[in-house]
């Protein structure tokens, strides 16, 4: 059985971060890897976990983004009704997407949700009357937690880390459990899996929705963090693109990958951003030459993501007899 | 009523761009089943191709066409050398993710070379208009049309008679079968990669004279041309000219009719619908899209 | 020997010129600049970012502010995400107590939220957003009009402008609105659309939005062409434009006139490259361009004016300012011109100061004057704007008229090939 510490210290390590720094930039820094995190951590879920891998992740993103910024603005309703609202729109959604990936496979799944995302994309910016359109929504910031009028970084961090361990704790549900493998053996062959008795369908429809829901949950933090909401960012392939990136990158199907995975991205894309800046050096965008030869390489070499690809070469490198 | 003349004439060479872009991806996507994400960025590629040898050489779009024909061709085989080669054994998923990194790498490759303004190849006769029975019909476009039409019929009759095209096609339906019976899949796919980037790579030859080309141009024509080749049904040459026909249908006459601004929702629509009622496409046999696996 | 005691003079002199230099400033004061200068808006983030740089000097050598002389620290906005981030950055880490930028709508919304909690001013000077100013933060101000200005002036432009030159009283008008449906598209066109019948009673006789990636405009050139209009209020970005108007032309779409405004699609250089003087004809509301005649400016505006095209043709080689360059300059010149007058960063002051400036058109870079409106927003009559026309494959200023040398030509427009 895998171990669990390098999650503890992880977790226990950014619960300490706002003890120790006191550095507005570093926690948002601390902040923003815990929600991309958690975000590739729901799309892990689909993706990983039941072996759905969808490029329209950012539909369910944005749908917890837009529920709670309209429901917050038209009607002044707590955030947190709009993460449900969210959250509940998102489930429904994922049960057609679930419904569809019963259909079709692969290829097809991933070009499905792509048409997904980019219908809600259309819907939010040419429904002027009702989503502001391509202006987007400026989130208004009411002061207090009922709210989520929160300008202390500390008080977010432990807030997306509640979200963040509450999705580590989902995937570590997803290896453990009865359902979880019942689940991979879906994902590996879903037709041993219905011959075994399995409930398939069910399980991946389930999956989906489950993902879809807590994608929008973080969606919606993440609009009362930035404060504002833009429907040609939020419901974008390139964020849905992104929130794949982490989980691959770290580990695709590993509870801790998407964090991990999260931290290398937000960590690299700021130095990048610092050191080729593009002031004067003409480099601008030479940082995404980058993330697309990292990814490059990453699926050559190390296609289930670092820490599978850590896990077996320590196993590699240690004597016989020993235990990794 | 007085528009339906040119309406249909719009749609015709619109279907044309479309299929022009589609016969390559329906070509990788029947035989490779790799969803090529990078795609566009070829045709973006292309486009630039024929603007800089317009722009340094002075030379005409569809003498690069001719003379360019190896370069593409070269590109594409070095680019399935270097990046497709090592995952044509992997899951789909690794395939996918590795075509969108090569997607994001090329268009910010182009981004830092050539920075993001719009640049337009004008030929001495891109506004010249062939107008007949009050219809207006761009030759550029119909250039474009005409090359379509050619290059699927070629990649047809190359795929149903030429003993390469066999071989193709015998790898698509069955791999593992193919290689047994002495087939080098290898050099199968590493062949059906570069042709398909050729046509891709020729379609942007032939629309640089009719749209600006700029680093992201790409993915407005590949979404819609992926539309075309699902419902063309998977790997089928002609399905994909006459899906590609009806795609650009669809976008001319919702936007004529409904507007333009909810077409998109219309062709996607459809396009999620096809994928739910016939995943095979139109005139793709039953089950061809699980057979992936 | 001699070398040596040459190098010791040169040494002295500059040493005695550096601490010169230091008395007359002392100390610095530093500013956040937030701009995207990497992914696709890149290039434009960086003209904004020469523009201030360009200004920045000429504020050093007039003083700086508040007696300091001004420095940045720039961050990089590439997404709304990044632009929070580089927001709190700038404040907390490089301890600015300004922030000026982000010349794109999706970035200054969530930029200066951002700022507003880190209690750090938002000196916006483009972003034209109009929601911007009206979310009841004290701590923003624009000194670019917003969407709803360009809709304005350009409104005005055809009202008292091209009416009476096509025959027409501005309520026989016929005007169609098309758009590209971005942020900037939507909140020009509508407001545009509800000055013109409200104000001016024109007959508007279409009203269409499509997206930028359109591969084929044709439908929409032909439902024009069935409505009719007189004049074509068009905000396009740049590929859609070059579109539009070569399959405006081979549809032979006869309008008498086309209105944009912006420095996208018939307002930047791509249009003119894409087609010389086939390109004649359209207008685009801009910033000062050719043919802008600087003695009418008031004299301290002459001064300052003339100086920043000096700097600006000193650094790109170029005798007309970017868009980005008059927008980020302009706007960092206003700045400096309420620091010395506040004395000081602290909120309330400053926004007493902001609130007291009165200056009328022709005052500063641009020609710009300045009155702010109670949210932070500097008023449309102030902030001078010009519409420029492609003649002889150049934008050219043509309107108003008293500050120009040109005259606006083909109106009504006339057949394609007889725009020469």
């Amino acid at each position: 059985m895998r171990s669990t510490w390098p999650a503890v210290t992880f977790f226990a390590a950014a619960a300490l971060g706002p003890i120790v720094v006191r550095d507005a930039f570093l926690l948002d820094g601390l902040i923003l890897i815990l929600l991309w995190g958690a975000t590739a951590a729901s799309w892990n879920v689909a993706g990983g976990y039941a072996g759905q891998v969808s490029l329209g992740h950012a539909a369910f993103f944005g749908l917890g983004a837009y529920s709670a910024a309209l429901l917050g603005t038209r009607w002044a309703v707590s955030p947190w009704i709009g993460l449900l609202v969210g959250a509940g729109l998102a489930t429904g959604f994922g049960f057609i997407l679930g419904f569809l990936s019963n259909r079709l496979r692969g290829p097809y799944f991933v070009l499905a949700t792509i048409a997904f995302s980019q219908v809600l994309l259309i819907v939010a910016s040419r429904w002027r009357g009702f989503t502001s359109g391509s202006e987007g929504i400026p989130v208004p910031f009411r002061p207090g937690f009922w709210t989520l009028g929160i300008a202390d970084k500390r008080a977010w961090v432990y807030l997306v880390l509640v979200l963040a361990a509450l999705l580590y704790l989902v995937q570590l549900y997803l290896e453990r459990s009865r359902r979880g493998y019942q689940l991979a053996a879906v994902r590996e062959d879903e037709d041993a899996a219905l011959s075994l008795g399995v409930p398939a369908r069910r399980l991946k429809v389930a999956a989906i929705a489950a993902s879809a829901a807590l994608t929008a949950a973080c969606g919606t933090l993440w609009a009362q963090y930035v404060g504002f909401v833009d429907p040609y960012y939020v419901f974008s392939v390139d964020l849905s693109v992104r929130f794949c990136l982490a989980a691959i990158l770290g580990g695709i199907g590993t509870p801790l990958g998407p964090f991990l995975g999260a931290a290398l991205i937000t960590i690299l894309e700021t130095s990048l951003r610092a050191r080729f800046g593009g002031i004067g050096a003409g480099l601008v965008g030479i940082y995404l030459i980058i993330y697309g030869v990292v990814l490059i390489v990453t699926m050559r070499f190390a296609p289930q993501g670092l820490l599978p690809w850590i896990a077996e070469h320590r196993r590699r490198r240690a004597p016989l007899g020993t235990t990794a | 009523m007085d528009a339906i003349p040119q309406l249909l004439a719009s749609t015709i060479l619109l279907g044309g761009i479309y299929a022009l872009i589609a016969v390559g991806l329906t070509l990788i996507f029947g035989v490779m089943r790799v969803v090529n994400f990078a795609h566009g960025e070829f045709l973006m590629l292309g486009m630039y191709l024929a603007f800089w040898a317009f722009t340094l050489l002075g030379m005409d779009p569809y003498v690069t066409l001719v003379l360019g024909l190896p370069v593409i061709f070269g590109g594409g085989w070095l680019s399935y050398r270097l990046v497709m080669r090592p995952v044509i054994h992997a899951s789909h998923n690794v395939q996918i993710f590795t075509t969108v990194g090569l997607s994001i790498a090329l268009q910010a490759v182009a981004l830092v070379l050539w920075s993001a303004d719009s640049q337009f190849v004008r030929t001495g006769y891109y506004a010249v208009v062939v107008r007949f029975l009050g219809v207006a019909l761009n030759l550029a476009q119909i250039a474009a049309f005409a090359v379509a039409v050619l290059f699927t019929a070629a990649l047809f009759a190359f795929m149903r008679w030429s003993y390469t095209g066999k071989v193709m096609r015998a790898t698509a339906q069955d791999r593992h079968a193919a290689a047994l019976m002495g087939i080098d899949t290898g050099r199968v796919f590493a062949l059906t990669w570069a042709v398909g980037i050729t046509c891709v790579g020729v379609a942007g030859v032939v629309l640089a004279p009719i749209y600006p080309v700029y680093p992201s141009i790409g993915l407005q024509f590949v979404l819609i041309a992926y539309v075309a080749v699902v419902l063309g049904g998977l790997g089928d040459m002609f399905g994909a000219l006459i899906a590609s026909l009806v795609v650009a249908g669809v976008e001319v006459g919702g936007s004529y009719v409904i507007g333009t601004a909810w077409k998109e929702v219309l062709y996607l629509l459809l396009f999620i619908t096809i994928l739910v009622i016939r995943p095979a496409g139109l005139f793709g046999q039953r089950g061809a899209e699980v057979i992936g696996t | 020997m001699r070398h040596v005691k040459w190098a010791v003079v040169v040494g002295l002199v500059a040493l005695a010129v550096g601490a010169l230099q230091a008395q007359q400033l002392s100390g610095e004061y530093k500013i956040g600049i937030l701009e995207p200068l990497t992914g696709p808006l890149a290039a434009e983030g960086k003209r904004h970012l020469e523009g201030y740089e360009i200004v920045r000097d000429l504020i050093n050598e007039r003083g700086g502010v508040m007696g300091k002389k001004l420095v940045f620290a720039v961050g990089d906005a590439v997404d709304p995400t990044v632009a929070a981030s580089e927001a709190t950055r700038l404040a907390t880490r490089e301890g600015v107590k300004i922030i000026t930028g982000t010349f794109s709508s999706t970035l200054c919304g969530a930029a200066s939220e951002a700022a507003s909690r880190q209690n750090v001013i938002y000196w916006e000077t483009s972003c034209v957003d109009p929601r911007f100013t009206r979310r009841g933060l004290r701590n923003v101000f624009r000194t670019e009009i917003d969407g709803t200005g360009f809709g304005w002036y350009n409104v005005e432009f055809i009202a008292k402008h091209l009416s009476h030159r096509l025959g027409k009283k501005p309520n026989e008008l016929r005007v169609a609105f098309l758009s590209e449906d971005s942020s900037y598209g939507q909140s020009v066109t509508e407001s545009a659309r509800q000055r013109a019948k409200q104000e001016f009673g024109m007959q508007e006789v279409a009203a269409e939005y499509y997206t930028f990636t359109t591969n084929d405009l044709t439908p929409v050139i032909l439902k024009l062409k069935n409505a009719n209009p007189d004049v074509l209020h068009h905000i396009a970005r740049n590929q859609d434009a070059i579109l539009f108007w070569r399959q405006a032309r081979e549809q032979n779409f006869q309008v008498k006139a086309v209105v944009h405004a912006g420095a996208t699609g018939y307002g930047s250089p791509d249009f003119g490259k894409a087609f010389g003087n086939d390109g004649n004809g359209p207008f685009a509301l801009l910033e000062p361009g050719p043919g802008v005649i600087i003695d009418k400016f008031r004299p301290e505006g002459q001064r300052i004016e003339r100086a920043f095209r000096d700097a600006v043709k000193a650094k790109t080689g170029s005798d007309i300012p970017a868009g980005g360059h008059q927008l980020a300059g302009g706007g960092l010149w206003l700045l400096k011109l309420v620091l010395d007058a506040a004395k000081t960063d602290d909120l309330d002051k400053f926004r007493a100061a902001v609130m007291a400036m009165d200056m009328p058109v022709g005052s500063s870079i641009n020609g710009w004057g300045v009155k702010f409106d109670e949210t932070g927003q500097n008023s449309n009559a102030r902030v001078q704007h010009y519409m420029l026309q492609w003649q002889g494959g150049q934008l050219v200023t043509v309107w108003p008229e008293e500050f120009t040398t040109n005259r606006a030509k083909w109106i009504p427009l006339g057949p394609w090939d007889q725009r020469k």
